[in-house]
């Protein structure tokens, strides 16, 4: 299978916002012992790209956040945002960020967190109110708005670090594993919050181990494993693409026709079948001949992703 | 884009101070000088007729100067290292503030406190004590929060276990000096960059009684402890905040 394109048209078209240059983190303990977490780390980030990265556990997507908030010094290589040094840019002009672990003071209740939390992004006094409200309503938490954060469940926990990342008008969010603890319906409303959030002038970072979430919501994810940048791959579907081979069809009615416009397809029992093209172009082509033959089609579903798939080679499993 | 309203959240600052050590201080203080003070107030029927030519009146500076010590272990422990070990600077500093104002403003908010601290306290003893002046006690109380609290200022920015860090510290250097201090050699000439604690005692009884102290006294103390905190402000621009 042939690598997608590393960068896209909008990625070259946009201005640069988040640069990471031959970024290095050695990791040394007293004892002499050095643990490299990151090497040669080099990426482009664009305003108004969703990116994702993606990397199994110890992969080095911690540590690049880190030093991307100016929280790590890099060994090696430089990070900087809109030109500045990453801390330097933060602190002058402040990033929503949802962390891995959301540590918030457990004694402080959750509103007045948000309030707290507000006063520092320089929301004026006036605007706070409404505007942890706002976000209250919008993350669900409007019950648990006058507990400690020490009572809240690890959901509504995660919610109330989502609302103090979005409580400015950032032009640059970064979410670290952003829908973990949240139960499907809230991983779904996830979603339509990052999709409201997208904007020519904004930049969004999401780090998760959730290839289906990034493959929904990102434009370009960074694969990393072993502290690496493996390879950065487009989430669209181009054109000529032989991006993804097997489907599953699932057929409401006309099961008899299946075989008449995929000749190969397997049985996966009902009404399901399991299909493999060329192309995309091959895949429509068939289908509209199997419509056309009176069969009903329910569901196309590509049996990988191609991020799974560019994932499973980058990290060195095997498809 | 609004920058950050540090100063205004100098109140947050002030409330958490309030409640996770102000109240702690307080505690303390009114404990332990109850428990030295009391037997000595039984004896002279509910007053103290204590002044300075009162044979008892060292043993209320000390007292007094202890409890300021005790204070400001309390309030300047994890005042950087306990966000760091939490987590909590992960959201603080996502935000537009700079991460040194945001701990020299900590660190003046907790000053401030303790003062507010001792102004109760003081007051309270002044109602048995006539004699004791809370003005010389409360400036006491803040030359000892810029000598002590720079020292551990500097701690909690250096490592996570500040608390005991600083009391080895504190406690080291007055055993250390009072061993080696009169040395001639190496040893003696070393103990000399340890925090200068043997000044204490003088420029407590003098501070607190006569609301003087010797200048140079007072100048190594506060030298001390300034020069610390600028290491630490120093450290804490240089250093990263995650492990």
């Amino acid at each position: 299978m042939a690598d997608l394109p590393s960068t896209c048209e909008h990625h070259r078209a946009s201005a640069l916002v988040i640069e990471f240059r031959n970024v290095g983190k050695t990791y040394r303990s007293l004892l002499g012992n050095s643990v490299k977490a990151v090497e040669e780390f080099s990426l482009q980030v664009v305003e108004g790209e969703i990116l994702g990265i993606a990397g199994p556990n110890g992969a080095g997507k911690s540590t690049l956040i880190a030093m991307m908030l100016g929280y790590l010094r890099p060994t090696k290589g430089t990070v900087e945002i809109n030109g500045l040094p990453a801390r330097t840019y933060i602190e002058r002009n402040g990033i929503g960020y949802l962390s891995e672990l959301i540590a918030i003071n457990p004694k402080w209740r959750a509103d007045t967190a948000l309030v707290r939390y507000a006063t520092l992004a320089g929301i004026p006094d006036a605007e706070i109110p409404w505007r942890v409200d706002e976000l209250i309503e919008k993350l669900g938490i409007a019950e648990h708005r006058d507990k400690k954060v020490k009572a809240l469940s690890k959901g509504n926990l995660q919610r109330l670090g989502l609302a103090q990342a979005l409580l400015r008008d950032d032009q640059i969010l970064v979410l670290d594993e952003p829908t973990h603890g949240l139960d499907p319906v809230w991983s779904q409303r996830f979603r339509g919050i990052v999709e409201e959030l997208r904007r020519p002038d904004r930049t969004i970072i999401i780090a998760s181990h959730n290839l289906d979430e990034l493959q929904r919501l990102a434009d370009r994810v960074a694969i990393i494993d072993h502290g690496r940048l493996q390879r950065v791959v487009s989430t669209g579907y181009e054109q000529n693409a032989p991006a993804v081979t097997r489907f599953r069809l699932t057929l409401a009615a006309g099961f008899d026709r299946i075989r008449e416009s995929f000749p190969l397809a397997e049985s996966a029992g009902r009404g399901e079948y399991d299909v493999t093209v060329r192309s995309i172009q091959e895949l429509n082509a068939a289908l509209s001949d199997l419509i056309s033959r009176g069969a009903l089609v329910a569901s196309v579903v590509p049996e990988r992703s191609v991020l799974e798939q560019q994932f499973r080679e980058a990290v060195g499993e095997s498809p | 884009m609004n920058r950050g309203r540090l100063g205004k959240y100098a109140l947050w600052q002030f409330r958490d101070f309030a409640v996770d050590r102000g109240v702690a201080i307080l505690i303390v203080g009114f404990l332990w000088g109850y428990v030295l003070v009391a037997p000595f107030r039984g004896a002279g029927g509910g007053q103290l007729k204590l002044g300075p030519s009162s044979p008892v009146w060292p043993l209320l500076i000390t007292v007094a100067s202890s409890i300021v010590s005790v204070s400001v272990l309390i309030a300047v422990n994890g005042i950087v290292s306990l966000d760091r070990k939490n987590g909590y600077y992960r959201f603080l500093f996502s935000k537009p503030v700079s991460v040194v104002a945001y701990y020299v403003q900590l660190y003046f908010v907790h000053m401030v406190g303790v003062i507010a601290a001792m102004l109760v306290l003081s007051g309270v003893l002044r109602t048995m004590v006539p004699d004791f002046s809370i003005v010389n006690f409360l400036l006491y109380t803040a030359l000892i929060f810029v000598t002590m609290g720079g020292i551990g200022f500097f701690i909690s920015v250096a490592t996570r276990f500040d608390w005991v860090t600083l009391a080895a510290v504190w406690l080291g250097s007055r055993a250390l000096r009072e061993l080696y201090g009169a040395k001639p050699g190496l040893p003696g000439k070393l103990v000399q960059v340890l925090p200068p604690v043997h000044k204490l005692d003088a420029v407590a009884s003098g501070l607190i009684t006569y609301g003087n102290a010797p200048t140079s006294d007072v100048l190594w103390l506060l030298g001390y402890g300034a020069l610390f905190f600028a290491l630490g402000l120093i450290l804490l621009r240089q250093a990263s905040l995650a492990d």
